[in-house]
């Protein structure tokens, strides 16, 4: 009976929005999901707050993945990936890379993003310099309730947040911008100051693309309420002084003048990639990849959750750069789609 | 000072240049390129500022700018390798520098003055710097260490093993054929326009030097070919 199934690729925040809302049409859902524990980049990561609820990763995602879990009109897969995909929409046979075969009547696609891996971005020094980290692990700084250099465990005078690592950059191919990054960082920022009032906070931007709703909440508050320093200038470099702090090169756009100045933590805010499994996902499903390399839409006003192949549906940072509250909101639309697609289909046969 | 229409047309040459879109896309304005830029350290000058008065064709403050401000830079092409946006802010100076040589602006007369030396030992000998150049009022940045190439050059450059590198009025020995083949190219890329239109002197004694060198290599071609028939 596939066409009471829908089989899920991807157990992030838009895969279990999916398969929570294929289930509460009273359909099955099979989630397939190659880590060894459901919840996507939130859980995988280990992001502290997130934005904009404020509540703890953990918690939230915790919510969806438990009821995803407690559904028994849901099966689970971990640690595994859809080896091949045979049939058509209405009639599909997965063969999973466990051995296990799974029948479903559509496939959704919730299989998200890759973090940008710094090294990629030598002349900013990660990888180099033991106080040069990702928003990620900063995030798992906040998480631990202490903020210190993991090079000698002092506590920063100054950390600075360098936005658009990874993003907006035609040197290293990636030509979009990364969407929740800036917000992200507003919000960092503030965890930052919270745990340790004695450190200073600058994110030094091009733009500030703070959207909607979270301009006053964290853009502002950011700055009114904690004292955040936004200085407008990308930097070029960094490197390290004498002393054991890290110079960081960079033109104050304002001033117009070419200023270093010292810092004793500097954060990349790291962008969102195109899954680094989109090829053999591409291959495997057989749906076509958008120019940057993410998955492609079939239509953007009136299949929004298609793909390029019929009956095979996706949502979420799969698509590209998309926010957690998005993601969700497009994982219940294409397990919605989904649903309605393959009632149309049996209505049609009966 | 130049008119309005004068400047307008500076930045029209400017803007005509067949380079001129592949080196400007526009400017996410981020100041990499000026953070990065050896130049911007040491002068007033910056790359970011150049490609924002091209991008927004600011025409006055362009023909501003071709006063000093283009001259800082050392086309060493960082900010090139860095823009995230992959202008060249490098390349739109060389175009800039370009037409201020057309419009036979004042300031590219007076930076390009000093290489005068240099263009003449180009065209003569092939190479643009030789050992006897190197006197110590020429290079007074190098400080005390000039003093090391004082003394007989010749026996100076005996010491260097490899052979093609001991003589003192020329780095190397160019061929007649090579120097006119040179000519050649420089005539056609508008290279000798160029000097024609910053240094007139400079440019009858160096066009003298070329017809000479011109029959030498029309003489020595007959020769060749009186030995062939024989
Ligand atoms: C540093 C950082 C902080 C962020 N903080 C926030 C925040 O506070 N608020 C917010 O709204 N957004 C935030 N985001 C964005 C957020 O991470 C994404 O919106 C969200 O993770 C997208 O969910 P998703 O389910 O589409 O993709 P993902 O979270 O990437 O989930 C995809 C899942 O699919 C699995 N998968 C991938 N390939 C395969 C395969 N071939 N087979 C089987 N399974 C596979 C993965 O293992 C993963 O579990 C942040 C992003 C970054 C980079
Ligand atoms: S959201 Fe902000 S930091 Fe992220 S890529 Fe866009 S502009 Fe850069
Ligand atoms: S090419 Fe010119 S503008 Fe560019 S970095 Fe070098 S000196 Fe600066
Ligand atoms: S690096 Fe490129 S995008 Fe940035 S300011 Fe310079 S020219 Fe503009």
């Amino acid at each position: 009976m596939q066409q009471d199934t829908v089989l899920v690729v991807g157990g992030g925040p838009a895969g279990l929005a999916a398969a929570a809302n294929v289930n509460s049409a009273g359909y099955k859902a099979v989630v397939v999901e190659k880590e060894d524990v459901l919840g996507g980049a939130p859980i995988l990561s280990g992001y502290a707050k997130l934005v904009p609820s404020g509540e703890w990763a953990k918690d939230a995602i915790g919510r969806m993945v438990k009821r995803v879990e407690d559904d028994a009109n849901s099966t689970v897969h971990k640690g595994a990936k859809v080896e091949k995909l045979e049939g058509e929409a209405g009639n599909f046979t997965a063969t999973l890379t466990n051995g296990e075969s799974v029948q479903a009547g559509a496939v959704v696609l919730a299989t998200g993003f890759t973090h940008f891996d710094s090294i990629n971005k030598p002349e900013w020094g990660f990888g180099t310099y033991e106080d040069v980290l990702t928003t990620t692990q900063m995030e798992q700084m906040v998480a631990s309730g202490k903020i210190a250099c993991p090079s000698d465990g002092r506590v920063p005078e100054r950390v600075c947040i360098l936005l658009c690592v990874g993003s907006r950059d035609r040197q290293i191919g990636r030509e979009w911008c990364s969407k929740i990054c800036c917000t992200v960082s507003a919000n960092l920022a503030m965890e930052i100051k919270e745990i340790s009032p004695e450190t200073d906070v600058f994110i030094y931007y091009m733009d500030i693309r703070t959207f909607g709703l979270y301009e006053d909440k964290f853009y502002w508050k950011s700055q009114e309420e904690f004292k955040t320093k936004f200085v407008k200038a990308r930097i070029a470099e960094v490197t390290a002084s004498g002393d054991g702090r890290l110079l960081v090169k960079g033109e104050d756009t304002l001033v117009k003048r070419p200023i270093v100045i010292p810092f004793d933590i500097v954060v990349h805010a790291i962008g969102m990639d195109p899954n680094a499994d989109n090829p053999e996902i591409s291959q495997v499903f057989g749906v076509g990849l958008e120019k940057h390399g993410f998955l492609e839409r079939a239509e953007q006003y009136t299949n929004t959750c298609g793909t390029t192949r019929k009956g095979i549906y996706s949502c979420g940072a799969a698509y590209g750069p998309e926010t957690i509250d998005d993601s969700i909101a497009q994982g219940a639309a294409a397990g919605g789609r989904a649903v309605a697609d393959l009632h149309a289909l049996v209505q049609k046969a009966g | 000072m130049a008119t309005y229409a004068e400047m307008q047309q500076i930045f029209d040459d400017i803007r005509g240049d067949f380079r001129y879109d592949h080196e400007l896309n526009g400017c996410l304005n981020c100041g990499i390129c000026t953070a990065t830029c050896p130049s911007a350290q040491f002068y007033d000058y910056s790359p970011r500022e150049i490609v924002q008065l091209l991008w927004t064709e600011n025409v006055e403050q362009i023909y501003d700018a071709m006063q000093e401000k283009i001259w800082a830079c050392a086309q060493c092409m960082t900010c090139a390798a860095r823009c995230p946006f992959k202008n060249s802010p490098g390349g739109l100076v060389a175009i800039m520098r370009e037409v201020a040589i057309k419009h036979e602006m004042q300031s590219a007369k007076d930076v390009l003055r000093p290489f005068g030396r240099v263009m003449l030992k180009l065209i003569t000998t092939g190479n643009q710097l030789s050992p006897d150049m190197i006197q110590p009022d020429h290079f007074p940045d190098w400080g005390p260490n000039i003093q090391k190439v004082e003394g007989d050059l010749r026996i100076l450059r005996k010491a260097i093993p490899v052979k093609t590198l001991q003589t003192v009025e020329t780095a190397w020995e160019v061929s007649l054929k090579t120097s006119v083949e040179m000519y050649t190219i420089w005539e056609m890329t508008g290279v000798l326009k160029s000097l024609e239109l910053m240094d007139e002197n400079l440019f009858d004694v160096i066009e003298d030097f070329i017809d000479e060198k011109r029959e030498d290599y029309e003489d020595w071609l007959e020769e060749q070919e009186e030995e062939d028939d024989e």
